[in-house]
């Protein structure tokens, strides 16, 4: 009997030796890493995250989200900041170089018909589950999503005046990500460093802008998406909240088997007999916001 | 089996296992979390421990549970699990027992918990169980018994009165004498060991001068304690060999060459824990180096090998 017909969670991780294809340095010590791992990159979703071995002489995997994928031509790219030893050790792997990964992991995000205004809300390394979402988004003619980023280090891209018009934008928040708005998408960026083009304040700030400047009908067609550091993500669930939106975000916990067998990475989530803690590497990363906080 | 080479077959407690690979409780969840990775079979595993059930839920510690450190980890998960009733009636029924072996890990507060969950259990398709009387991250039972060679007599005597399976102590190494602690819980009827549980340990963040783990201390595994379980290892076996109690060896094996030393040192099967979050492949590479070595010293069975230590 075939295994996987009657247990579906079976073989849905897969383990690649992936040569680093690009491994490029930004300001803040970001980086952005792109691997040829071709079976990830056909079955990784917005929200799916790799395991990987940064290192041989660490014993432990590093969880890092996906940002993009090419299916086509295999590769998946990462943004990752130097956070701590791991991290340090990817940042000096060299192109050429074979990494030892494993994924797509994780419950990814659900974009729904009736939502058509996606507002995705990304800050710092919580950025590039968003960028996979609008990329998902891009060729969906009926959604009009718009992209907030914020950022405390600059920005790894060279932001560009956008031209699409975004509702409640004050004057001068002009900065976009070039990607984004190659694809067609709109996007704005936050930071209380004065990048130019930025909004000065939180993403939850500039958030209120937009919405505040819908129309109640528009404001039905809203689901926020998130993700970045929980203290972002609790402003984001409580906006959400105050305008009674749908939101899902993407967490983020110390991981040691990202398979779900150590329930090393919980959450406290609330649940209809109580509070429970959910793995975020199999039942998240991607959580109904209202469970969380 | 990923190796299809019977030499690796062992007989522990009674139980066929078809590789001397056991996989570690509190590492696969209930059985069937690695099973997501493709290439991972359970065929090339002899047993798998499953997450230490106490007799009712418990939500486990407060995040953070994990952190890594020098050549190893640090854990504290608090037995997180849905309790027993739960673990019979709804998770045992989606394994396939034809596939492996699995363990049940008998936890509790109290010597009569342990027997509770472990007469539940009897009445099981559970092939074993294991009583595990070390664990360092729960407040109350845990290490608590396993420290004490007399407590530990008490929870294996009230475990062995109400089932025929087959009981497996896991004991502490934050004790004084283990190979104490083994005679008394072999006089109390235990059918074999699993040696070692993990060594209680602390990592601190220097910026916020608190500990990493929200539990404050945890269980230290992984290869930096390799050393330590071997030792133990030894000293256990020294005890079982008359008596025909196997072992199964554990802590920071990483290798065919950790395991073939394991072997070599009196266990019978070779417990896989910390390394599967290394390499969730490692399972069948273990198993051929383990048939290569076997082949390279004519020997025709991994029996052969088991407690062949000479001492200098």
């Amino acid at each position: 009997m075939n295994q996987t017909a009657t247990k579906p969670h079976r073989d849905t991780i897969v383990c690649e030796q992936a040569e680093i294809l690009c491994h490029d340095a930004f300001e803040g010590e970001q980086y952005i890493l792109r691997i040829q791992a071709p079976e990830i990159a056909r079955r990784a979703l917005a929200g799916s995250f790799v395991h990987i071995q940064c290192d041989p002489s660490l014993p432990m995997r590093r969880p890092i989200s996906i940002m993009r994928v090419d299916a086509k031509a295999g590769w998946v790219e990462l943004l990752y900041k130097v956070f701590g030893h791991g991290t340090a050790l990817l940042a000096k792997r060299q192109v050429g170089e074979q990494l030892d990964l494993f994924g797509p992991i994780g419950v990814p995000f659900v974009i729904h018909e009736n939502k058509t205004r996606p507002l995705l809300i990304g800050g710092g390394v919580g950025i590039p589950p968003m960028i996979f979402v609008a990329d998902e988004l891009k060729t969906q003619k009926q959604y009009t999503p718009f992209v907030i980023m914020g950022s405390e280090v600059p920005f790894p891209f060279k932001s560009k005046p956008s031209t699409v018009i975004v509702p409640g934008q004050p004057d001068g928040v002009i900065g976009c990500m070039p990607l984004l708005e190659d694809w067609g998408i709109a996007s704005r960026l936050t930071s209380k460093q004065g990048y130019p083009g930025c909004f000065d304040g939180y993403v939850t700030d500039l958030a209120k802008h937009y919405l505040d400047a819908l129309n109640d009908e528009q404001r039905q067609e809203v689901e926020i998406f998130s993700c970045g550091p929980t203290v972002m993500l609790e402003a984001v669930a409580k906006l959400a909240k105050e305008y009674e939106l749908p939101c899902q975000v993407s967490l983020e916990e110390h991981m040691a088997c990202a398979v779900g067998g150590c329930a090393g990475c919980v959450v406290e989530v609330k649940t209809e007999n109580g509070p429970a803690m959910k793995r975020v590497c199999v039942d998240g990363p991607v959580f109904d916001a209202y469970s969380v906080f | 089996m990923g190796t299809n080479n019977n030499k690796l077959a062992i007989n522990f407690c009674g139980m066929d296992f078809q590789t001397p690979l056991v996989l570690l409780s509190g590492c696969v969840g209930f059985g069937e979390e690695y099973t997501r990775v493709q290439g991972f079979s359970h065929s090339d595993i002899g047993a798998v421990c499953l997450k230490g059930t106490t007799l009712e839920a418990r939500l486990g510690n407060a995040p953070h549970r994990i952190c890594e450190t020098p050549s190893g980890m640090i854990n504290a998960i608090g037995l997180q699990n849905p309790g027993t009733k739960h673990v019979i009636e709804t998770i045992l029924p989606e394994l396939d027992f034809s596939e492996t072996r699995f363990i049940a890990n008998l936890s509790g507060s109290t010597v009569e918990e342990y027997a509770e969950v472990a007469r539940l259990f009897d009445d099981s398709p559970i092939d074993a169980m294991e009583i595990n009387i070390s664990c360092p991250n729960v407040k109350e039972g845990g290490v608590a018994f396993g420290n004490d060679p007399d407590m530990s007599a008490r929870v294996v005597e009230a475990c062995r009165k109400v089932t025929q399976k087959p009981l497996i102590t896991k004991l502490s190494p934050n004790q004084t004498d283990i190979a104490e602690n083994a005679r008394r819980c072999i006089e109390s009827g235990t059918d074999g060991f699993a040696v070692i549980n993990t060594l209680m340990g602390m990592a601190i963040d220097i910026e916020v001068r608190k500990p990493i783990i929200g539990n404050n201390q945890g269980g230290l595994s992984g290869p930096a304690i390799k050393p330590i379980a071997l030792l133990k290892v030894h000293q256990v076996y020294q005890v079982c060999k008359n008596h025909n109690i196997p072992i199964i060896g554990q802590g920071g094996i990483t290798s065919a060459n950790d395991a073939i030393e394991f072997l070599i040192a009196g266990a019978s099967g070779i417990g896989i824990g910390t390394a599967l979050f290394y390499d969730p492949l490692i399972c069948p590479k273990i198993n051929q180096g383990i048939s290569d070595y076997l082949d390279a010293h004519n020997l025709n069975s991994v029996s052969e090998l088991i407690g062949t230590l000479e001492l200098n």
